[in-house]
Order: structure tokens, then C-alpha cells, then sequence
């Protein structure tokens, strides 16, 4: 059942493509008729997963980037579902499409690298943003936020709730996600350093699967009942385990925090079942990542400090790992929630 | 004809009210559950089994109609695609002031999925074509029409309207959850109608070999389309059943791969995929086996992935017990 279902995935995502594809090309067709004679950069961006706000906000911000900067294409598509292969396919066809800069957001940096070494073959500058292949040919990688500062950021904002002490479990996803077991391995040895009587009792992988994270979260709180927090690792399970204690009636008992969405976590951070939201800002992760395509695509070095846009001016890069940083992470509760519309 | 006769013919004619595998795998459950409340501190309580029941019910739900599609011979595997429509649609009627009310909510889901069901049966009892690569195609149709409701976002703000059927206290009675009771009450009309029914057995007849059965004056197609439809139906009650168990957001992986969960416990429950044979009591205790497995497996603290590996054994253990048993019909 399993490969034809995956083929399954396949042919939607090709169809979608194609589909897509077609009024992509229109789209632009007008619009660069406008400046002619410029040279326009074509800055594909492939996420993990096309349809979430996450991936969505970085599509507006990187979109506003290319308005900006008015000599770059802004390319978006993903696949539907947080595939592997079906992400491969699409990196394939932004390869035969010949775009300048392919920027992409692995969901499995092992099995992304070969490819990646293929499109700069063809001549394409590749990149990283959001999540790092770090053993592949990438010339540089847009990251939101070190995995210090996010890992850090859970563990400080749910051991104040939980008052430095306790027992708390990890709900994560996908479990080859390269940036979600950084922050996991950050969250372990910082909470041993600095909160020595708090402990992580297990970590599970749930998958994008909404519901099965909060059942999971569920049995977490059963199997431990002495249990006095939880972190949502993504997007889908840092409502879920929410939503978990909600249901189990153990808001204030209980406390979680998590990787969410500002939108999607709103009614849990008005309830209280979710502490905070750590994040960073996706529409500007976009603007950068939009940016930092141009910049490879041109063959334009960075700099130490980048004056990127009014909001971004001095992002900074390290030559060594070849990383350009948005900045520091950012804590989302019940007070600034309704800053963002993502 | 004595009341004895009867009785005697009757026996000879029904199938065992309770199948072997069935036996097996209440015997299974019991003792993964005397296991597990050994072995943690709180599986065996209402705060682990309620959850639990709760998580059953969309899979087992679906599984009904499933088991009997499969008695006829067919299979359907797009009701992951079929799910995704039918929350996508029922969670955007949900929100927003002038949002709908449960009863609404629900009656809007089973509408949508009978319809989607009547596109399968209308294609397979008319189109002679394997169910597989009807529902094969209508899957991916399904898939794209899903996603195109959902536009390019997740669906927000989603109300507790469903909460009747959620995790929550709002959705037991005297600790029963209500999910899980409305299931056993399909499930029990289901078995009662399969066999007690002449339209009941006329499904098993399909299964078994339907030109037989089309000689014998069955009429095929509309039976064949009636368990399509009410595939269907029964898809757009278990979205709202998801819709409970999620949170305040619908995304779009909602759906994705539950055509396999559900066709995992009509196998493991015992129906013959090659049709004919099959049982929809089982099919409710393969789902209830799978939970058991992966919340056992999260609560004893090992590896996610062995629920996995649990279910691919019980699959494979299942088919192969279906065959042995078939050898042995046919050797007698």
C-alpha cells in the first residue's frame, strides 16, 4: 500500500506543479515586461511543506523582498505533505527550470544534499533556510534563530512556569528534522546546566499529525503523573499538547510551551494552557532568505553586518559555518499575540 | 417445520456469532492491557482509557463501512482524501460569529461524504473497474479539492462547538465518551444487519463470487453502491470526530495516510481482503488493538517508531492466519 500511496503524493504534488506552475509564469510574464532589458533573478524557495502559515508568512516575506529589490522573481512551491520525495521532485524541477538561486528548507538534509550538489552542477546557486542540510554544497544558510537561542528561549519560558523544578516531556515531529533535534539537544544539556532539579522524562515523535500529538501528550501525562510540562516541538504539536492538557483539565497544573504559530496559538495563550510561544519573525525570515538568494545569485559576497531592510538592518554573518542570523528569538504570549496575522 | 428444525437450519446457515479472530483478539487486548497496567502507573485508568477510546472511534467508525467494502470485494482508499473535504468544509462552517451548530456541523459532513461516496459507488458499480484504481484516482481528486477549500492556510480559530465528541469532560457521559458510544452502536447495528439481514448477507454473497450472486437475484450494483455511500457517510461522522480531537487549528495533513490506519484494522479485526469474509466486531477491536499499541508504547517511554513495527507484525500475522484458515475450508 505504502509506495502506492506515496506515488499517490506524488502525481497530486506534479499536478499541483503543473497547475501552479502555468499561473506562476503569467504572473510574472506582466510584470517583468514593465523593467526590460534588466537582468531579473529567478530565487526559487522550496519549503518543507507548502499550505502552513509558517511556510506561508515566509512565502509574503519573501515576496516583499523581490518587490523591493525589483530584480529578483520570487519562486514558491512545496509539496504538500512533509515528504522527502516529494520535496526532491519539485527541488528537480526548479533544476531543469534553470533558476539562478534554489533555496531550500530540507526535510531530510541526508537525502537533499546529493541534489543540492546536483543543481549547483547545473550552474544554480544553492542555499538553506530554515531548516540546514549542513553536509551539502550550500553556499550559505538563512537561519531563523541559533539553536542556542531557541532551545534556551522553551526551556527558560517553561521552567519559570514551572517554578525551575519538575518533571516535563518532549512532544516533537518529524523525527529526522535536523533543526527540531538541534533545539532538542540544546534543551537537554541546558536544562541539566541550569535547572539541575527539572528533567526531561521521555521525547516522542508525533509526526505533522495534529491529533496524534495531543493524544500522545495525552499518554505523557498519564504514563508521568507527577509531570509539570510539556514542549510542543513544531507547529502542529505545540497546539496539540495544549490542547492536550485543556482537555485533561490540568491547565495550571500542567504547563506547556512550544514552536507555534501566533494565529494557532492564540486561544491557548488566552486560556493559559500554553505559557509562550517561541518563535521568530517568519515574514522577515522570508525577506531574508529572499534576499540572501539575490545576493548568491549575483555572486555578491556579505558582510560581517548586512543592511538587509528597515527592519532587518544589521544581520549578521559567520564565515565559518557560512550562516547569515535573523536575530534572537522571539518569546509570543497572551500579550503581543495579536501583533502578527500569521 | 418444529421450532427445533428451525433453530437447526438456522445454525447451519448463520456464521458463528463471534469469529476466531475475533476471540484472538479480545484475548490479545486483554492481555496487552493487563501488561500494560502492570507495567505503568495509569494506563488502567479512566483519565488514560477515555483518551484512548476517544482516538479509536474516527478509525473504527470509518473501519465499519471499510469492512464491509472489502466483503464485497472492493476497497476504498480514499477516504483519507474523503476525510480532509469533509473537515476542511465542516471546520470553515464552524468558524466565525455566524458559525453553525453542531447539529449542522454534522449533518454538513455526512452530506459532503455521502456525496463523495456516491461519486465512488456511481464510478465502481457502474464503470466496472477495480474499486482500487477508482478510489485510487478519486483519492488524489479528493486530495486537490481539499486543499484548494483550504486555500493557502490552516484553518483558524476553530470553536468548541464539536466538543460533544472531543477528549474533553464536554465530550463523555458518565464517563463514557461519546465518540466511542456512537461508534459501538454502528458497529453493533452494522453486525446485526450483516448477519440477520437477507441485504446484509447479500454483501458476503457479492464478496464470495458475485455473478452467483447476480444469477441468484441479487442486485449487485446498488448493493455495491450502497456501501460506497455508506462509506461516505460514515467518513463525514468520523471528521467531526477528528475536528473534536484536534485543536483550535485545522491543517492540511489532516486526513493524511488514515485510508491505511483504517484498512490496518479491518485487516488485523480478520476480514478477507480477498472479500466474502469479514466482520465489523473485529474490525472495532483492530482499531482498539492499534491505540492500545501506540498509546502503550508512549507510556511505557520506548521509541515512537515500534508502534509501527507492532502494527506492520499484527498485519502480517493476520493475513497470514486468514489464509491458513482458508487452506483449511478449502482442504475440508
Amino acid at each position: 500500500m505504502r509506495p502506492r500511496f506515496t506515488a499517490a503524493v506524488v502525481m497530486a504534488t506534479t499536478a499541483a506543479i503543473a497547475l501552479t506552475g502555468c499561473t506562476k509564469k503569467n504572473d510574472t510574464d506582466t510584470a517583468a515586461s514593465g523593467d526590460a532589458g534588466k537582468k531579473t533573478y529567478k530565487v526559487a524557495f522550496v519549503p518543507k511543506l507548502q499550505g502552513v502559515p509558517y511556510f506561508e508568512a515566509m512565502n509574503a516575506g519573501g515576496k516583499e523582498a523581490a518587490a523591493a529589490l525589483g530584480n529578483v522573481e520570487w519562486l514558491y512551491q512545496g509539496p504538500t505533505q512533509a515528504d522527502a520525495a516529494a520535496q526532491a521532485d519539485i527541488v528537480r524541477s526548479y533544476i531543469q527550470q534553470k533558476v539562478d538561486a534554489l533555496i531550500v528548507a530540507p526535510n531530510d538534509p541526508d537525502s537533499m544534499a546529493p541534489l543540492l550538489q546536483q543543481a549547483k552542477d547545473a550552474g544554480i546557486h544553492v542555499a538553506t533556510a530554515d531548516t540546514d542540510a549542513p553536509s551539502s554544497v550550500r553556499e550559505v544558510f538563512v537561519n531563523q534563530a541559533t539553536a542556542e537561542g531557541i532551545g534556551q528561549g522553551l526551556t527558560d519560558s517553561l521552567l519559570t512556569a514551572m517554578g525551575g523544578k519538575g518533571k516535563y516531556a518532549i512532544v516533537s515531529c518529524g523525527q529526522t528534522a535536523e533543526n527540531l533535534n538541534s533545539w532538542i539537544e540544546v534543551q537537554k544539556a541546558y536544562t541539566k546546566e541550569k535547572y539541575p532539579e527539572a528533567e526531561i522524562v521521555d521525547i516522542v515523535y508525533a509526526g505533522e499529525d495534529q491529533a496524534k500529538a495531543t493524544q500522545m501528550a495525552t499518554d505523557l501525562m498519564n504514563a508521568h503523573p507527577d509531570l509539570t510540562g510539556l514542549v510542543g516541538e513544531c507547529t502542529s504539536s505545540a497546539p496539540g499538547v495544549a490542547q492536550a492538557v485543556k482537555d485533561a483539565g490540568k491547565i495550571g497544573k500542567v504547563f506547556t510551551v512550544g514552536l507555534g504559530t501566533p494565529q494557532a496559538m492564540k486561544p491557548y495563550l488566552q486560556d493559559k494552557s500554553s505559557t509562550a510561544a517561541i518563535l521568530w519573525d517568519v515574514e522577515n525570515l522570508g525577506y531574508l532568505t529572499a534576499w540572501a538568494g539575490a545576493q548568491i545569485a549575483q555572486n555578491k559576497p556579505f558582510a560581517a553586518t548586512n543592511n538587509v531592510s528597515s527592519e532587518l538592518s544589521a544581520v549578521a554573518y559567520t564565515e565559518a559555518n557560512k550562516m547569515l542570523l535573523l536575530g534572537p528569538a522571539l518569546a509570543i504570549t497572551d500579550k503581543n499575540v495579536d501583533q502578527f496575522n500569521y | 417445520m418444529t421450532a427445533v428444525a428451525e433453530a437447526k437450519i438456522k445454525r447451519r446457515v448463520l456464521p458463528s456469532p463471534v469469529t476466531g479472530q475475533e476471540i484472538v483478539l479480545v484475548g490479545v487486548i486483554v492481555v496487552l492491557w493487563a501488561a500494560l497496567a502492570v507495567s505503568t502507573p495509569a494506563f488502567l485508568t479512566a483519565g488514560s482509557i477515555q483518551p484512548l477510546l476517544v482516538a479509536t472511534a474516527p478509525v473504527a467508525l470509518v473501519g465499519v463501512a471499510m469492512t464491509i467494502v472489502i466483503i464485497t470485494g472492493g476497497i476504498d482508499v480514499s477516504v483519507g482524501g474523503a476525510i480532509m473535504v469533509c473537515s476542511v468544509l465542516t471546520a470553515k462552517a464552524l468558524v466565525g460569529t455566524d458559525g453553525v451548530s453542531l447539529g449542522v456541523a454534522v449533518l454538513l459532513s455526512i452530506a459532503a461524504g455521502g456525496l463523495l461516496g456516491l461519486v465512488n459507488g456511481v464510478l465502481i458499480a457502474y464503470g466496472r473497474v477495480h474499486a482500487i484504481i477508482i478510489t485510487f484516482g478519486t483519492a488524489n481528486l479528493f486530495m486537490f479539492l481539499g486543499l484548494r477549500i483550504f486555500g493557502s492556510g490552516t484553518v483558524n480559530g476553530i470553536p468548541a462547538t464539536l466538543a460533544f465528541f472531543g477528549r474533553g469532560p464536554d465530550g463523555r457521559t458518565l464517563g463514557i465518551p461519546h465518540a466511542f458510544l456512537i461508534t459501538l452502536v454502528i458497529t453493533a447495528v452494522a453486525w446485526w444487519y450483516l448477519r440477520h439481514t437477507a441485504g446484509g448477507r447479500h454483501f458476503f454473497a457479492i464478496g464470495g463470487d458475485a455473478q452467483a450472486a447476480r444469477l441468484a437475484g441479487v442486485r449487485v450494483q446498488r448493493r455495491v453502491l450502497l456501501a460506497y455511500v455508506l462509506t461516505g457517510v460514515l467518513v463525514g461522522l468520523a471528521s467531526c470526530f477528528v475536528i473534536a480531537q484536534g485543536t483550535s487549528t485545522l491543517d492540511q495533513s489532516v486526513g493524511s495516510g488514515k485510508e491505511l490506519a483504517v484498512i490496518a484494522a479491518v485487516v488485523i479485526g480478520g476480514t478477507s481482503i480477498m472479500g466474502g469474509r469479514g466482520s465489523v466486531l473485529g474490525t472495532l477491536l483492530g482499531a482498539l488493538l492499534v491505540q492500545s499499541v501506540a498509546s502503550g508504547v508512549t507510556q511505557l517511554g520506548w521509541r515512537s517508531q515500534l508502534s509501527d513495527l507492532f502494527v506492520g507484525i499484527f498485519i502480517i500475522v493476520a493475513v497470514g492466519a486468514d489464509l491458513l484458515r482458508a487452506r483449511a475450508r478449502r482442504s475440508r
